[in-house]
C-alpha cells in the first residue's frame, strides 16, 4: 500500500481506500484526485484536507462497556488512530448520504471546505456537546 | 550583473553572453537570470514566459517560453474551440498562456514563406494522444489573425459525425443529409471570428433559399450567415455557399484563407450515424463534410490548409494509432495526397522544465516535495514529458 512516489501521502491514500467500493481503486483514487484539484486553486489542497480532518476529530468516545449484566455507555479519550478513523469515515459517510444532486467530488469538496472553517454539518453533528451531557452523568463510573 | 548571473548559473548551462545582453528579447530558457524589466532577484529563477506577445515575432530564442493572449482576443478567435482541460485552466489562472514549440515555429516559418500563387500547401499536424496538435493550431491561428487572414476553424470535425440530434434530408440535394444544428453553431462562431471580412466579401452568384427569401449577386457575405443564423433549416447549405464563394475569392487576391480543421480524420472514417431506417450514414452523405471535403482539396491558391489528425475523438479506430496512414485511412490519405506532415511530439527536457515553472508561478503545483529534484523526476517518470499527462498530473498536487 505504500508507494514509494515523492507525493504520497499516507492520510490521501487512506481516505481513498475508504472511499473505495467493489475493488474500485481507479474510481476511488479519481474522486480524491478531483477534490484535491478542485480545493487547489491558490491554497494547498492537503493542508485543506489535513485541517478538515483534524477539525472533525472527536476527543471523548463512548464505549459500551458491561458490567453487572448492564451497557453502560462510558465517554473514553480515544486513541490516535480511532481519532483518525472516525473522522475519516463520518467525512465519507456524510458525502455519500447527503448526495444532494451534485457528483461526489463536488460534494466532498463542499464538505471538506465546510470542515475548515469549523463551520457545517460534520461539526455540528459530532459535536462535543453531546459528549457533556454523557460525560456529566456517567463520569465516575470512569473504570477505565 | 555579470556577476551575479555567473553565480547563479549552474555548471552544465552554459552562458551565451550576446543572447544575454540583447536587448529586446528575453533571456534564454532555464538561465537563472534576471529579466531587464524584473527587479533582480537573489535565487535562481528559470524563466518560463517571454512578453513577446506578436507571434509573427516568435523565434528559435522563444522556444520552451510561455506567451500571454489577450483574453479578448481568446473570445474572439475561439469561441468554442479550446481543449476543455485547457479552458479550465484558462479560467483558473485567468490568463491563457501558449507554449511556443518546434513544431508550431516550424510552421509559422512555412506560412512567413508561402507563395501565394502556388496552389494551397496542406499541413498536417499529428503525434501522439496529449502531445499538443490542438494547442499548436491555436498558436498557428493566433498569427494568421494577427496578419489579417481570413480564418476558417473547424473545432472538431468528429462532432459532425457523431451523436447528431436532427438530421434533415438537404434542401439542396436530395441524397445528401443536413445537420443544422452544428451547422448553426458554426456559422455563429464563423461571424464573430471574421466580422470585418463580412462585410467586405461580396457574393457573386444569386442564391434562393426559398420561395420567399434569397441573395442577390453582389451583395455583402455576412447576409448569407444572418440567414444561415436565423433560417436553422438553411444552415448547412449557408455553411455551403460560404465555403464555396471564400475558396472562389481567396483565389482572386483579396484576402488570405486559412482553413484550419482539427481531427480531420472524422472526414474519411466512419459515422455513428443512423438514418430513420436504421441503416447507417456514410460521411460523404452528409452535407457538411462533403463540402469540408472540397474545401481541403489543395485546386485553390491565395491562401493554406493546416489540419490537424486527433485520436481522441474518432471513431472506430485502435487507441494508440496516431499515423496519419492509420488514422485517415486509404480513402483520407489518397484525398490528401500531398501533403507536409509536422510531427508533434512529447516535451524536451527544456520545455518540460518550462512548463513546471510555469505552473509554480501561478501557484498550480503546491506539493511542498513538488519543486524539488525528486518531485520533477517522478513527474517525468509519471508523465513521459507528455503534456496532456503532465497536465492531469499536475492538477491535484
Amino acid at each position: 500500500m505504500k508507494t514509494s512516489s515523492v507525493f504520497e501521502d499516507p492520510v490521501i491514500s487512506k481516505s481513498s481506500n475508504m472511499m473505495m467500493k467493489g475493488r474500485n481503486k481507479v474510481l476511488a483514487t479519481s474522486f480524491m484526485m478531483q477534490t484535491l484539484e478542485a480545493a487547489a486553486i491558490k491554497r494547498n489542497p492537503y493542508t485543506i484536507f489535513h485541517q478538515a480532518l483534524e477539525n472533525c476529530e472527536p476527543v471523548i468516545g463512548l464505549v459500551p462497556i458491561l458490567r453487572g449484566g448492564h451497557l453502560y455507555q462510558v465517554p473514553v479519550l480515544l486513541a490516535d488512530w480511532r481519532r483518525h478513523f472516525l473522522a475519516m469515515k463520518w467525512m465519507i459517510t456524510e458525502c455519500t448520504e447527503k448526495h444532494w444532486r451534485m457528483l461526489m467530488p463536488e460534494r466532498s469538496l463542499h464538505e471538506l471546505l465546510e470542515a475548515f472553517h469549523n463551520q457545517g454539518t460534520m461539526i455540528k453533528k459530532y459535536d462535543m456537546n453531546k459528549m457533556t451531557e454523557a460525560i456529566h452523568a456517567l463520569a465516575h463510573y470512569c473504570w477505565c | 550583473m555579470l556577476t551575479r548571473t555567473s553565480r547563479l548559473v549552474s555548471g552544465a548551462r552554459r552562458l551565451d553572453p550576446g543572447r544575454l545582453l540583447h536587448a529586446g528579447s528575453q533571456a534564454p530558457q532555464s538561465l537563472a537570470a534576471p529579466l531587464d524589466n524584473q527587479a533582480p532577484d537573489d535565487s535562481p529563477r528559470a524563466v518560463s514566459r517571454t512578453s513577446e506577445k506578436d507571434p509573427a515575432r516568435h523565434g528559435e530564442q522563444h522556444e520552451g517560453l510561455h506567451y500571454n493572449i489577450p483574453l479578448q482576443d481568446m473570445r474572439t478567435l475561439f469561441p468554442h474551440s479550446l481543449p476543455p482541460r485547457f479552458s479550465m485552466q484558462v479560467k483558473t489562472f485567468s490568463e491563457a498562456c501558449l507554449m511556443v514549440r518546434k513544431p508550431a515555429l516550424e510552421l509559422l516559418h512555412y506560412l512567413k514563406n508561402t507563395n501565394f500563387a502556388h496552389p494551397a500547401v496542406r499541413y498536417v499536424l499529428y503525434g501522439e494522444k496529449g502531445t499538443g496538435k490542438t494547442l499548436s493550431l491555436c498558436h498557428v491561428i493566433h498569427f494568421c489573425a494577427k496578419q489579417d487572414w481570413l480564418i476558417l476553424h473547424v473545432p472538431d470535425a468528429h462532432l459532425w459525425v457523431k451523436s447528431c440530434r436532427s438530421l434533415l434530408p438537404s434542401t439542396y440535394n436530395k441524397q445528401r443529409l443536413d445537420q443544422p444544428a452544428e451547422a448553426s453553431i458554426w456559422l455563429k462562431n464563423f461571424k464573430t471570428t471574421n466580422e470585418r471580412f463580412l462585410s467586405q466579401i461580396k457574393v457573386q452568384e444569386k442564391y434562393v433559399w426559398n420561395k420567399r427569401e434569397s441573395t442577390e449577386k453582389g451583395s455583402p457575405l455576412g447576409e448569407v450567415v444572418e440567414q444561415g443564423i436565423m433560417r436553422v433549416k438553411n444552415a448547412t447549405d449557408a455553411v455551403g455557399v460560404v465555403l464555396r464563394e471564400l475558396k472562389g475569392q481567396s483565389s482572386l487576391g483579396g484576402f488570405r484563407l486559412l482553413v484550419a480543421v482539427d481531427g480531420v480524420n472524422a472526414l474519411w472514417g466512419k459515422t455513428t450515424l443512423k438514418r430513420e431506417d436504421k441503416s447507417l450514414v456514410a460521411p460523404e452523405e452528409l452535407a457538411l463534410v462533403h463540402n469540408l471535403r472540397k474545401m481541403v482539396k489543395n485546386d485553390w491558391h491565395g491562401g493554406t490548409i493546416v489540419l490537424t489528425l486527433s485520436q481522441t475523438g474518432s471513431l472506430f479506430k485502435p487507441r494508440k494509432a496516431y499515423l496519419p496512414q492509420e488514422l485517415l485511412g486509404k480513402e483520407g490519405f489518397d484525398a490528401l495526397d500531398p501533403f507536409i506532415p509536422i510531427l508533434v511530439s512529447n516535451y524536451s527536457p527544456k520545455e518540460f522544465e518550462s512548463c513546471i515553472q510555469y505552473y509554480l508561478e501561478n501557484s498550480w503545483l503546491q506539493h511542498e516535495k513538488a519543486h524539488t529534484e525528486e518531485g520533477k523526476k517522478e513527474l517525468l517518470f509519471l508523465s513521459n514529458a507528455n503534456p496532456g499527462q503532465l497536465e492531469r498530473l499536475c492538477a491535484h498536487l
